[in-house]
């Protein structure tokens, strides 16, 4: 076992980071929980040399926000009843356009003890006046007796929010130390 | 926009014969996706796609993490990171943070036979939920299995 320890210089090996937390600086707003953030080791990022590949924006003026995938507009649907089937969404929103593609992905856990939660569905249309009439009839109404919530799934990149750590990795491990941990024990006296 | 600060990481990943091979998907508060694959396996090559999903997607999001009552574990007593590999999820929710790591889990036989078969139950629904939303995601938005 190699655990390295990062950035916070202040962690001895044996301090317990919730305890600490919560007991020491209540002053820190953000509490924070897992082995995770004692890890320094290897995660995707570093041998990611490339760039994230997006798909390149069309340059039309009725689409508004949504963003065109490969092949078609998707529809996401929320609200969706537990026991409701392909077959039921398809009947409710092939009325706008023929699916091309449908993801239903319903909690189905088997004795999982709590009682289960509404899923969602992706779908799939052709044109983007099949998936702006979907989303505009459907959004509040109901299938199997659940009101529904529907919108495009995906939009066009704010680009400015986007780029704003780069292209290249996924977001630090220890982003949060600032509001969080470090500054809380950089005045801390009793560590030292 | 403004929202509470939030967003979701996971990566699952080994060194092996093959090399670093892993998965890893963030999305963030206002929409963005980020998804990498690595396998060496018969020379496949790293996948990295970038996306940005809608403020429902993100608010179904949270909705599932909320659901699954994850931010209430604790992942002390769960198996630790092994030569088969490791599973990391982060998760920023307004003011907790939490870092989870643990080995990688065949079924549900390991979660069982874990000192925490309820919490690492919890966190192993929860990943096959993340998975399966990331997934449907790149598969419709790419027309590629991820």
């Amino acid at each position: 076992m190699t655990d390295k320890y990062e950035i916070d210089l202040s962690v001895r090996p044996g301090d317990d980071l919730q305890d600490e937390e919560m007991a020491e600086t209540p002053e820190v707003t953000v509490k924070r929980k897992g082995r995770g953030f004692r890890s320094g080791d290897q995660r995707g990022e570093d041998t990611q040399g490339s760039v994230f590949t997006r798909l390149s924006t069309t340059e039309d003026t009725t689409s508004g926000k949504a963003m065109k995938s490969v092949e078609g507009w998707i529809v996401l649907i929320t609200g969706v009843h537990e026991e409701a089937t392909e077959d039921d969404v398809n009947d409710k929103f092939g009325d706008f356009g023929e699916i091309k593609s449908i993801h239903l992905n319903l909690d189905r856990r088997t004795g999982y003890v709590k009682a289960r939660y509404p899923g969602y569905a992706l779908v799939e249309y052709e044109t983007l006046s099949e998936a702006q009439e979907a989303i505009n009839q459907m959004n509040g109404a109901k299938l199997l007796d659940q009101t529904l919530a529907c919108d495009f799934a995906f939009i066009k990149s704010n680009s400015s929010s986007a780029d704003d750590r780069g292209r290249r990795g996924f977001t630090p491990r220890n982003k949060g130390n600032n509001t969080g941990r470090r500054t809380g024990h950089s005045n801390s006296p009793s560590r030292h | 926009m403004p929202s509470e600060e939030f967003y979701v990481r996971y990566y699952s990943g080994h060194q092996g014969r093959y090399g670093h091979e892993f998965i890893e998907f963030e999305l963030h508060a206002d929409g963005r996706c980020r998804y990498a694959n690595n396998s060496n396996y018969r020379n496949d090559s790293l996948i990295k796609k970038e996306m940005t999903v809608s403020p429902l997607m993100i608010k179904e999001l949270k909705r599932i993490i909320l659901d699954s009552e994850v931010m209430k574990e604790d992942d002390h007593k769960w198996p630790r990171k092994s030569v088969v590999g490791k599973q990391e999820l982060e998760i920023r929710l307004g003011n907790e943070h939490i870092s989870f790591e643990t080995a990688k889990i065949g079924s549900l036989v390991d979660v069982q036979a874990s000192d925490d078969p309820e919490g690492l139950r919890v966190f192993y629904y929860l990943v096959e939920d993340l998975r399966c939303l990331v997934f449907s995601l790149i598969t419709l938005h790419w027309k590629v299995k991820p």
